[in-house]
């Protein structure tokens, strides 16, 4: 017999909420049956663009008309845990944009509520589903990686121009979180230390700001201890190229990936003389970063979601896993152990 | 009149105001908060009115004696999102404003990219058929904002009964401004001329303002919808060589025909690139076509209602766009809430 169609809804029809609804659009087993924004425009755009059944501005009619399966809260942060909330209690899995809550406090408040009422609460770590991770992971599960020692992740990009977070015009959602614009990007740097070493144990931060912008900082490093490794985490505005970079640290091999591109390359102990190592890991590292920058110029010509292929995986695991009642790519204890790292990562009260 | 002019220290939007002062209009400027106004030249005081139609502030104290909005405000850089909150977002909030007081006339700066260039034959003009979905979410960011800021004003003063005028502008070039997509594709000093005897719907910034100041006060431009054209076209070889020779580049132009480079990138598009949208313009058959497609193009329907002519012709306009810059500016400038 086949199975009933999950049907999907979304709050928040802007930029991200495009890939979301470009995924779920293609997504077999998923009916898109309403998108709902405070612009009637923005709300009705979506609709006609992605061929949703219905739109609202109001998300309460929403949950109440459409009564989805799962709603997708793809708002600015700071409204993501009424919306969230209020979706959880009309009985919907919830698939939330990081970062999911602004504090620590509501996102605890927002697991308590979804596991009382038997839901998903899903939070966006597109970055972790990803090919370069995944193959890394592959590497650490087979063996041949060894166990992961430390993990590096930094990210480079230019968020002072004048249309994004420093728009001198109309102040960005994000600058009320605390840490500002970069708080936005918390998410991906503690979910991908989590991955590779585990909940942390202790967390140091520096928070500074290199140039003069309407932004609370521009620049932030940090160094993590956690329970199967350690982690530095940092993010730039000022380094350009953009790039995002992760390096995991293993006792036999290390990998080094740019997640805006497909690159991935390993280094590996080898057997043979010790002087030629340099020079084997070398030509490996050559081929594997040419056909890398074929692969990014050939993702770019094709078409596809590209940098946020990840999160096409994501939302599709998601569904696949809230249909079989099979175990989530994203478990509740997951959000809630890299939320508790974002938490420690923030400025402390009285920061400039 | 009082004339509300949004996006007023814009490119186009400078040369309304002058144009509108010029007639002996009062000039309200909504400008964003961080906008600079040095340079502008505007010789009649002028009320500065700073808000971005993006933010939630209440603009209703825009709106305050005003007898007349033109809706310039626009975002033709920036991502998808950002010009879609600008002109359609924005609109909402702008046009929500307008509602709450007693202005009831509107002109609107829309665009030619609205039109579908895919099933127009011969002359574009007033008649021909808009890009509609699902086809229209294949043009390119600034077509679907523009779009849709047009399909909400329409909303607006059909609801609330305004007259409104829509004006839909070619290219607007002028100083500084000389660059138009309808050149072709430039690789380092060579460019590309797809179909050079082509012809762009050019009008000229100044020729385009003066037509804004004439539909603000033509009775006859009340409910219509015109093109802003200066002529049937510039050819676009005759137009990129007038270019560089006034910036003085030295380019070598290499002429292409038009439907070789049609088809190449219909067939690029139908295979190797999967009918990505997300490729560079000219790649995707539909938005070539809108930026390079042979057509002719007429201001015959301003002429009959309103009984406009451009001011300036074609030579006078290059003159004005590459000849000596004009006098130091003088700026009288008040300011009204908030």
């Amino acid at each position: 017999m086949t199975r009933p169609a999950l049907k999907a809804a979304l709050i928040g029809a802007g930029q991200i909420a495009r890939q979301h609804l470009a995924c779920l659009r293609q997504l077999p087993g998923v009916e898109l049956v309403a998108v709902c924004d405070r612009s009637p425009a923005v709300a009705e755009c979506a609709a006609e663009r992605y061929q949703v059944r219905s739109w609202f501005t109001d998300h309460a009619a929403m949950l109440r008309d459409a009564r989805p399966d799962v709603v997708h809260v793809t708002t600015p942060p700071t409204s993501h845990y009424r919306l969230a909330l209020d979706a959880l209690r009309a009985g919907a899995h919830v698939v939330v944009e990081k970062p999911a809550t602004t504090t620590l406090e509501e996102l605890e408040r927002l697991l308590r509520g979804a596991g009382d009422a038997g839901r998903a609460l899903v939070e966006d770590y597109n970055y972790l589903f990803n090919p370069a991770p995944r193959e890394i992971l592959r590497r650490i599960d087979s063996g041949e990686f060894g166990a992961v020692v430390h993990v590096e992740v930094l990210i480079c990009l230019d968020i002072l121009g004048p249309d994004g977070f420093a728009d001198p015009n109309t102040p960005h959602p994000c600058l009320s979180l605390s840490g500002g614009a970069i708080a936005d990007f918390l998410p991906h740097l503690a979910s991908l230390a989590h991955l590779f070493v585990g909940p942390h144990r202790r967390a140091e931060a520096i928070w500074t700001k290199r140039r003069p912008s309407v932004l609370p900082f521009d620049e932030f490093r940090a160094v993590v201890e956690a329970e199967r490794g350690t982690a530095t985490l940092g993010f730039s505005a000022s380094s350009q190229p953009d790039a995002f970079w992760l390096r995991v640290y293993g006792e036999r091999m290390q990998a080094t990936a740019n997640l805006f591109e497909t690159r991935v390359t390993f280094d590996r102990v080898r057997a043979g003389p010790k002087p030629l190592r340099p020079l084997f890991n070398g030509l490996e590292e050559g081929r594997a970063i040419r056909r890398a920058a074929v692969g990014t110029l050939m993702r770019k010509f094709r078409g596809g979601p590209g940098t946020y292929e990840g999160l096409f995986e994501l939302v599709r695991q998601t569904y696949l896993a809230l249909a079989d009642s099979s175990p989530l790519p994203v478990p509740a204890r997951q959000v809630l152990e890299v939320n508790q790292l974002v938490s420690a990562l923030k400025p402390r009260p009285g920061a400039p | 009149m009082k004339i509300l002019v949004t996006g007023a220290n814009g490119f186009l939007g400078r040369h309304v105001v002058a144009a509108l002062l010029a007639r002996g209009h009062r000039v309200r400027a909504l400008v964003r908060p961080a906008a600079r106004l040095e340079g502008l030249r505007w010789g009649n005081p002028v009320d500065i009115f700073r808000a971005d139609v993006r933010s939630g502030m209440d603009l209703a104290p825009a709106f305050d004696g005003v007898d007349v909005l033109v809706h310039l405000a626009a975002s033709p850089a920036g991502g998808e999102d950002g010009q879609f909150a600008t002109a359609v977002t924005g609109t909402e909030k702008l046009l929500g404003a307008m509602a709450r007081g007693s202005c009831k006339r509107l002109v609107l700066a829309s665009s030619f990219s609205l039109y579908d260039w895919s099933r127009i034959r011969g002359t574009l003009d007033e008649t021909a058929p808009l890009e509609e979905a699902p086809d229209l979410y294949e043009r390119d960011g600034y077509t679907i904002a523009k779009s849709w800021q047009e399909r909400v004003t329409r909303r607006f003063a059909e609801q609330h009964g305004w007259d409104l005028t829509v004006l839909r502008p070619g290219y607007i070039w002028g100083r500084d401004h000389g660059a138009i997509a309808a050149m072709g594709q430039k690789v380092g000093r060579i460019h590309l001329v797809i179909g050079p005897l082509a012809r762009a719907p050019l009008t000229h910034v100044e020729n385009c303002a003066d037509f804004f100041a004439v539909a603000v006060e033509h009775p006859n431009a009340r409910g219509e919808t015109f093109n802003v054209v200066d002529s049937e076209g510039e050819r676009v070889w005759t137009y990129l060589g007038a270019h560089l020779l006034g910036t003085r580049q030295r380019g070598l132009r290499i002429p292409v025909p038009w439907r070789l480079a049609f088809l190449l990138v219909r067939l690029g598009y139908a295979t190797v690139f999967r009918r990505n949208p997300r490729l560079p313009h000219l790649l995707v058959p539909c938005r070539f076509e809108a930026r390079l497609k042979p057509l002719k193009y007429s201001n015959r329907r301003a002429a009959e209602l309103l009984g406009w002519r451009p001011p300036l012709d074609f030579r006078e306009c290059l003159a004005r766009t590459y000849g000596s810059p004009p006098a130091p500016p003088v700026i009288a400038l008040g300011t009204v809430g908030p």
